[in-house]
């Protein structure tokens, strides 16, 4: 069978970190097209990843590849992947799939009227570990689910070359680190009922966040975010019959503790295979399914309709904001306000 | 008449780091300025990204950056300094950085320019009451030195017709302050600080929002031109009142005194001696850590227990007999000698000309800071 080709659109960090190797070791698939609004970016990542074909402009995958995967600044997620889909071109979208459901919306919209596969990067649904959690949940290990309690956050380190990672749209903790983990919890836990969600923004975006959720199965939790804290970086789920603690990043850790004070802990596995240790190793089955969903007609790990449902917590957090303000904060000023407005 | 900061237009250099990121906070928050922010690492931004501010990437010695950054500006913070790199790079940065920032200042007009030295340019006097008269003194240190040229530049600029205030902080701890909060605390978390002479010498603390409301003032007050304020807190402490406020926070923890004789003895031990010896100093720092595993994982099997001899030929590991002999006491972190006589100093710096020119009156008594200091590093998982 001919490999399917692939255009890449986006040459930044996540490409050059993540999508180009991970299209590096299948088979089934080859980059054959970088798009990039800088050309000398794409053309260095053609030159380091072998790649044919360069373009500035993503409307030349058009006709040219049978697949593309997308990872550009999040707000043209949708406009971008909605163009390929209407085209018949199968899309592998990056997280956040968008800023807003009604976004989702086009694009799903979008690949229903072609037919395409729309799948979305998530790829923390590839974590055994985090799999492991999902399947012991579902066989009701811990008995009826109390809370949990995640905290997720390291000191920034992502290496960012220009200020647009900080947009005012997208660009804070939630619509990051925060589109993997609601993920995660909708996908564990269910739909929520309701929600109190604080962060740190002052015009800008928020480095920090904190969210109380109650889920319609009755579960509450917390989930706080940082870019700014080392956090434990994990989630403690308690039920009835103990707690699962278990690292919400790669190759986590999973610790069960039954109420008697037992405990075991070791990482999920799946089959025969190398547990993943990297990012590439988590998204190169994501990448396996999307080119499964292509050739098959499978489901892709992450449907579009999946994915949104993440975009509409996240969104309900944002329309529900309060400030986080902390006592050391106000300094000298205890009424010091939030932000001042200012003629700019 | 004062220079009003709302509605102004701000740059910030350095807004990233300790002071200029706090700086950014209150001019946006407090005094409605409006702050441009040089950035050279974006990695550093989330905290300054929170307002609606600009960020202009480049940093001091890159060309034509520093023309564009300060078009339009009222006025300049120069908070950025050499913090990484050889001492050569570090002073490049301090120096030739100060003097084009200096420059696309007088070449904009700006109103004014507060530039932030250190207490360092003092080049740590042993004792005395020190204010902005005394001698600037080199010591051979990278920073201290640079900092004194740095700070001849900018107030050489006010002949040129440029308006220039500098500031010296002392010891500036706080919310996010790396040396004077983060480092003590991690230090105190893992393993002995060491106090010069039981930690007798005096420490002048200043808690962050200090410093920044002295820099505001610096900016705001005709009175600031071509002066240099030391600005410092409410009481200077000893050095052990100092580290007592953290090892609170941290019950457990330790200090040790020494001499600085000792200090330096114990520094001595630390010193790299080339790359094999470093190796192996490191190498024998991991086995010993899984040692029992180590022990327990080798002694079932033959070729392990010859490896176990060879590690314990090369003093990788203790003799059998002997292992219990180390797991004692937590290590003690080195202090470089070229700090011991800060530590040993009875200086106290005086803050009264801040006090008499632009109104400085610290809002923070080591009480208030390092409660809210302890209030942060909880939240931070610093403590």
């Amino acid at each position: 069978m001919e490999k399917l080709t692939c255009a890449v659109i986006g040459g930044g960090a996540v490409a050059e970190r993540v999508h180009l190797p991970a299209l590096a070791r299948c088979a089934g698939i080859e980059a054959t097209m970088i798009v990039d609004a800088s050309e000398a970016r794409a053309r260095q990542m053609a030159d380091r990843f072998a790649i044919g074909r360069i373009a500035t402009d993503y409307h030349d995958a058009i006709g040219r590849v049978d697949a593309a995967i997308i990872g550009l600044p999040h707000q043209l997620h949708a406009p971008v992947a909605a163009d390929l889909l209407k085209a018949g071109i199968p899309v592998l979208v990056e997280k956040p799939m968008a800023l807003t459901p009604e976004q989702c919306d086009v694009m799903i919209d979008a690949a229903a009227q072609s037919g395409a596969v729309l799948a979305v990067g998530l790829l923390r649904r590839c974590s055994p570990s985090l799999r492991w959690v999902k399947s012991a949940l579902d066989a009701g290990v811990l008995g009826r689910l109390l809370s949990f309690d995640l905290a997720e956050g390291a000191i920034y380190r992502w290496p960012v070359a220009s200020p647009s990672m900080f947009r005012r749209e997208g660009g804070g903790v939630l619509s990051d680190a925060g589109a993997h983990v609601l993920d995660l919890v909708l996908w564990w836990f269910g739909d929520h009922r309701s929600l109190v969600y604080r962060d740190d923004a002052m015009g800008g975006v928020e480095a920090d966040c904190l969210l109380e959720l109650e889920m319609a199965s009755g579960v509450s939790g917390r989930v706080e975010l940082s870019r700014t804290r080392d956090m434990r970086n994990s989630c403690i789920i308690t039920g009835e019959r103990g707690t699962i603690e278990v690292g919400t990043k790669t190759d986590s850790v999973v610790t069960v503790t039954w109420k008697d004070g037992i405990a075991l802990g070791g990482r999920g596995a799946s089959g025969d295979r190398p547990s993943p240790t990297t990012l590439i190793d988590l998204f190169e089955p994501q990448l396996r399914q999307f080119i499964h969903a292509i050739r098959f007609g499978e489901a892709p790990i992450v449907s579009g309709a999946e994915a949104r449902r993440s975009i509409a917590l996240l969104s309900a957090c944002y329309r529900a904001r309060q400030p986080w303000v902390h006592p050391w904060d106000a300094g000298i000023a205890p009424e010091m306000p939030t932000v001042l407005e200012v003629a700019q | 008449m004062t220079n009003e900061l709302r509605g102004a237009r701000v740059l910030v250099t350095g807004a990233t780091g300790f002071i200029g990121g706090r700086l950014v906070e209150r001019l946006v928050r407090e005094q409605g300025a409006a702050v441009r922010a040089l950035v050279r690492n974006f990695a550093n931004a989330p905290r300054i990204a929170r307002f609606a501010i600009e960020m202009m990437a480049g940093d001091l010695l890159s060309p034509d950056v520093l023309d564009r950054a300060v078009d339009g500006c009222d006025v300049v913070f120069h908070c950025a300094y050499g913090a990484m790199g050889t001492d050569a790079e570090r002073r490049v940065v301090n120096v030739q950085g100060t003097e084009r920032v200096l420059a696309a200042a007088l070449a904009h007009r700006c109103r004014r320019v507060v530039h932030v030295s250190t207490m360092s340019v003092y080049g740590d006097p042993a004792s005395g009451d020190i204010d902005e008269t005394a001698p600037r003194r080199y010591t051979g240190s990278a920073y201290g030195d640079s900092k004194i040229d740095g700070e001849n530049l900018a107030l050489g600029y006010c002949d040129q017709g440029l308006s220039v205030a500098v500031v010296q902080p002392t010891i500036v701890y706080g919310p996010w302050a790396l040396t004077w909060t983060i480092k003590p605390l991690q230090q105190l978390q893992t393993g002995r600080v060491i106090l010069v002479n039981d930690g007798s010498g005096t420490c002048n603390p200043v808690y962050i929002d200090d410093v920044v409301s002295a820099m505001i003032e610096a900016a705001r007050s005709p009175e600031a031109h071509k002066q240099a304020f030391l600005i410092s807190g409410d009481q200077p402490v000893t050095w052990r009142e100092f580290f007592e406020r953290y090892q609170r926070m941290l019950p457990g923890s330790a200090t040790v005194s020494m001499t600085p004789d000792e200090a330096a003895a114990h520094f001595a031990t630390f010193e790299p001696k080339g790359f094999l010896s470093e190796s192996a100093r490191v190498l024998k720092r991991e086995v010993r850590k899984r040692e029992a595993l180590i022990r327990e994982r080798l002694v079932p099997t033959r070729s392990g227990r010859l490896a176990l001899e060879v590690a314990e030929q090369l003093s990788l590991l203790p003799r059998a007999g002997e292992a219990a002999a180390h797991v004692d006491e937590p290590p003690i972190h080195p202090l470089a000698p070229s700090k011991v006589p800060m530590f040993a100093a009875q200086a106290r710096f005086r803050s009264e000309k801040a006090a008499r020119l632009l109104g400085y009156r610290p809002a923070f008594d080591l009480d208030r800071g390092m409660a809210m200091t302890e209030q942060w590093a909880r939240w931070a998982n610093a403590i």
